[in-house]
């Protein structure tokens, strides 16, 4: 009996070292984050104590509220789209069709290709093939519609890891409900909102807080299509935190920032777990 | 059999890692020489700077010169910082990064370098203006300028006969003349934001006090005082150029330029070779920005593009000065010049780019000031705060923004500056 | 040869030519970057139609210079190993963490807790992490490759103990205790049993964490700092310089890169669909 650790025992040899990194690697830098946030610190050299300024700043700064607006507007437009296409992709890519893995393959590459390449595909798109069929002016440069445009690529670009985490959940889904739901007449709509929607519930809350994650952190998209502008309109919270953090002198009053905004997507991916966790309780 | 297929991948994985480290790893050679480390910021230029490390060794015994030119230096120097594992020399631009630099004491006195005395007073005047606060000593070498102003496409302007304008109602009335002619005067890539400074701090340079950021740091003016007529003319260019400017960015304009879509194109001397990458065969000329109503008081806008900074980190100064001096030499900038377009600010005549004929008057009087937004926090923003501006129209409320935000941003400078003011009095 | 048959009888062709349709999204956009890595830079334009049009010759020159220039092999390699060490160690360690903490947290709070603190350090954003994390693995002396795979490990870790302790939530648990009543430990039951099931997931963890680590520059660029060998993304940075983009060789390297992980990918999508056919003999 000695030799055999119990189930327990097991869990717990796993989980502890598990923990001791994490904490490591991930909490330990975010604490010394933390004190930085009380400094005028740069990045680099010496700096001062400065108590509570940089969060007294945070909420009177109009240019960090104004990030937060539009980041959030940004993600939860982002994370409704993506999903939806997301998830009736994945149900058009396992169903039956021909030429199954090219077409898995192609719609995956939007995911791999580099900011640069985006940034300049899409900009070329943006600038001058859009205009020229529509007749209007470019999106990118009109501070009504640049963030329409950001929503657009950044959809595009993570359709795709969505689409994959959907696949793999329906693969757990097996074939009999399907049959057994025919046999009972549920076919479509009905047969996926009863039959197949329950079974992946898991992975919508999954992909929800994963996208909604991304999308809320957006940078790359931003840096790649606008680089906040036109006029300021496209400043997402990420952006501010690393261009003035680190590209600029801020380092400081961003990591303030950086502080409050982990707080603030924490409470909503926990808001989000518990409410799509009843739902999975539900079923 | 699952196990052991993954066992086979994890050791040859870590079997690669080890190869991989092995070969990667190189501890510092004990030989007796004195090692110096140089990282400098320009990326396009590591080809000059792997024939100058390779001319400097072969040329020391004693010395072995190290010349790193990382991707995204700027990053990986303030990692280098942060690691205490500082490089001896740092090639930085004499920016806004170099006055943080100076400002958190991590570069060292370099007043007793004979080589200083070599260049042009004008570039040293500018670095010891980018300190926030007037420091003791002498903390960078300048070594290589570039210019802003008016690019214009020489041939365009030959065959058209347009003259090139001395005075502001000159330069509107081209533009009018171009417009008229069916072409284009100017493109802008104001999508990039950063392309609205090119002739924002041209202007300025014209128009506005050389130090008005420090006037104002010691409370003596306001901006809404200086920067009216720069922001009033920054509205007239917009007049005069492409529809829609903030749809395309600098590599549009760039490329537009070189194709002959515009005749002029608001910008320095380094984006030439972007323009020529598209149009090998392009004669492109400059002009200085003619911002004044009166040609005499027109000024060029040039700063240091590249300087060299030794830091406190170094443990041999007399090797540092060694290399510094190496560099120097004359035929050390010209294996620069050869490979990069640039104004050397040795006080001595080099050939330069054709597309710089039309400064070089100004160049070799020393008739400049410093670009203004290399005083300006980077996270103040003020280029998306210009092209705002561009896109609202309104000089007040841009300029009493810029006024409000610039106390806010430069809280801690203005401290400083008052208190070395006081100081100062006593 | 059955299966297909039983396929092409039951072939639903909207579907596959409404996908089919759908592909041009992603075309389109590939088909502009193919183009502008074959062309030379003098060929680059603002208009339409000369942007669309086809280069004036197939010539490979620019992906010879790309691979020159980023010394293509060596910062693959780079790349690779970095890749497969950081995918097979989050795979191993990953599930681990996920089946340990995915069984026990419906009953013990210590779990639910540790769940929740992994998962939350997803949120950190990376930019205040970055500075402490540079100076620490200065100190530890892994400002190295070891250290970035370190730092990926964890980076993952949130992503990936989701997903695991996700899926495990549709596989029954009466499937272990079978496993129990013949006397295995928990530890032989998890490789025997459990590890096999999750096939899908580990090739769909797989994909995630290499797609994260094989574009990511900035890891690698401010733990090594500018040390030791490029990866493939630090080295392309080569690309871009202030004033100016060399957008052909750019984008002629892109396309090189994207080689790798798209035949990654293709390779791991079976194995997602080739879990159905084991898990669903239950």
């Amino acid at each position: 009996m000695n030799k055999k650790l119990s189930r327990n025992q097991t869990f717990l040899l796993i989980t502890v070292p598990v923990l001791a990194l994490f904490f490591c690697f991930n909490t330990l830098p975010l604490i010394k984050g933390l004190m930085y946030s009380f400094t005028n610190f740069r990045g680099f050299g010496s700096y001062e104590w400065v108590g509570f300024r940089n969060y007294a700043d945070l909420f009177t700064d109009a240019r960090v509220g104004k990030s937060y607006l539009f980041t959030f507007k940004f993600a939860l437009l982002a994370t409704v789209v993506t999903n939806v296409i997301a998830l009736l992709l994945a149900l058009g890519l396992n169903g039956k069709i021909r030429a199954k893995s090219t077409l898995r393959g192609v719609y995956f590459i939007p995911r791999i290709l580099g900011g640069l390449v985006v940034g300049y595909i899409f900009g070329y798109i943006f600038t001058y093939i859009l205009p020229a069929i529509t007749g209007k002016g470019s999106m990118l440069s009109n501070t009504g519609t640049a963030w329409i445009a950001i929503v657009i690529v950044a959809a595009w670009q993570s359709i795709a890891q969505t689409t994959l985490i959907y696949i793999s959940g329906l693969q757990t889904v097996p074939e009999d409900v399907y049959e057994a739901g025919a046999i009972d007449g549920a076919t479509g709509w009905l047969s996926f909102k009863n039959l197949t929607f329950p079974l992946i519930i898991p992975f919508f809350s999954i992909n929800m807080v994963l996208s909604m994650k991304d999308f809320l952190m957006v940078f790359d998209q931003i840096m790649a299509m606008t680089k906040g502008g036109p006029a300021q309109s496209t400043e997402s919270i990420s952006f501010l935190i690393y261009n003035n953090g680190m590209g600029g002198g801020q380092f400081g009053f961003q990591s303030a920032n950086a502080v409050i905004f982990f707080i603030v997507i924490v409470a909503i991916s926990v808001f989000q777990l518990n409410f799509t966790g009843k739902k999975e309780e539900q079923l | 059999m699952k196990k052991r297929v993954i066992a086979t991948a994890l050791v040859a994985a870590m079997l690669i890692g080890t190869v991989f480290s092995a070969s990667g790893c190189s501890s510092e050679p004990n030989d007796g020489k004195t090692h110096i480390t140089m990282l400098q910021y320009k990326p396009e230029a590591v080809k000059a700077f792997e024939k100058m490390e390779e001319e400097f060794n072969a040329t020391h015994d004693d010395i072995v010169l190290t010349i790193e030119s990382p991707n995204d230096a700027m990053t990986v120097l303030k990692t280098r910082f942060i690691k205490e594992d500082a490089p001896d020399i740092i090639g930085i631009g004499g920016d806004v990064n170099f006055s943080n630099f100076v400002d958190a004491e991590m570069l060292m006195d370099i007043s007793d370098f004979e080589g200083l005395s070599l260049i042009k007073q004008a570039y040293k005047d500018i670095d010891k203006n980018l300190e926030f606060v007037p420091t003791e000593g002498v903390f960078a070498v300048p070594y290589v300028a570039n210019a802003a102003g008016v690019l214009y496409n020489r041939e365009m302007f030959k065959d058209n006969g347009w003259e090139i304008p001395t005075t502001w109602d000159e330069f509107m009335d081209l533009c009018e003349t171009i417009e008229k002619s069916g072409q284009q005067p100017l493109y802008f890539g104001f999508k990039d934001v950063w392309t609205c400074l090119a002739p924002w701090n041209a202007l300025a340079c014209d128009l506005a006090p050389a130090d008005v950021c420090r006037q104002v740091n010691k409370g003596e003016t306001k901006f809404i005082d200086e920067y009216g007529e720069v922001a009033e003319k920054m509205l007239e260019l917009l007049e005069h150029a492409q529809k829609d400017p903030f749809a395309y960015n600098y590599n549009d304009a760039c490329t537009a330029f070189a194709n002959g879509e515009s005749a002029m194109y608001t910008i320095g001397s380094y984006a030439v070779p972007q323009i020529q990458s598209v149009n090998p065969d392009m004669d492109i000329d400059s002009f200085v920005m003619p911002g004044c109503d009166n040609a005499e008081d027109n000024v060029l806008n040039s700063g240091v593009d590249l300087q060299f900074c030794v830091t406190n980190d170094c443990e041999n100064k007399e090797a540092a000065y060694e290399v510094l001096s190496f560099l120097l030499e004359d035929s050390t900038i010209q294996t620069y010049l050869d490979d990069q377009n640039a104004v050397p600010c040795k006080d001595k005549e080099f050939e330069l780019s054709p597309a710089l004929d039309g400064m070089l008057d100004y160049i070799n009087e020393g008739k400049m000031t410093d670009y203004q937004d290399h005083y300006y926090p980077s996270e103040m923003a003020v280029d998306a705060q210009i092209q705002t501006f561009l896109i609202d129209g309104s000089v007040e409320k841009f300029l009493n923004k810029f006024d409000t935000d610039w106390l806010r941003y430069n809280r801690d400078i203005i401290r400083k500056v008052q208190e070395y003011e006081a100081g100062g009095n006593k | 040869m059955k299966k297909k048959n039983r396929v092409a009888a039951t072939t639903n062709w909207p579907l596959t030519i409404l996908l089919i349709a759908g592909c041009l999204t992603v075309i389109f956009p590939l088909y502009m970057a193919i183009v502008i890595a074959f062309k030379k830079p003098s060929e680059m334009t603002n208009d339409i139609a000369g942007a669309l049009s086809l280069p004036k010759s197939w010539s490979l020159e620019n992906f010879a210079e790309a691979m020159r220039v980023t010394d293509f092999w060596h910062s693959l390699g780079y790349s690779v190993m970095i890749t497969v060490v950081t995918v097979v160690l989050a795979i191993l360690i990953h599930s681990l963490a996920g089946y340990a903490i995915g069984r026990s947290m419906a009953k013990n709070k210590f779990y639910k807790i540790s769940y929740l603190y992994i998962v939350s350090g997803m949120f950190v954003p990376f930019a205040i992490l970055m500075m402490p994390l540079v100076k620490q693995t200065a100190q530890m002396g892994i400002d190295n490759w070891f250290g970035v795979i370190l730092c990926y490990l964890v980076f993952y870790m949130p992503m990936n103990v989701m997903l695991y302790s996700g899926y495990l939530k549709n596989i029954p648990i009466a499937l272990e205790e079978a496993a129990y009543v013949d006397g295995a430990t928990t530890w032989t039951t998890y490789w025997k049993v459990i590890f096999p099931i999750m096939k899908p997931m580990h090739a769909t963890v797989a994909v995630l964490t290499a797609l994260g680590t094989w574009n990511d520059v900035m890891t690698p660029l401010v733990i090594m700092s500018g040390k030791g060998a490029n990866t493939l993304p630090l080295a392309q940075l080569t690309f871009q310089t202030q004033f100016g983009t060399n957008y052909n060789l750019a984008f002629a390297s892109y396309l090189l890169a994207l080689l790798p992980i798209l035949i990654f990918y293709l390779v791991c999508q079976k194995q997602i669909i080739n879990g159905v056919v084991n898990g669903a003999v239950k």
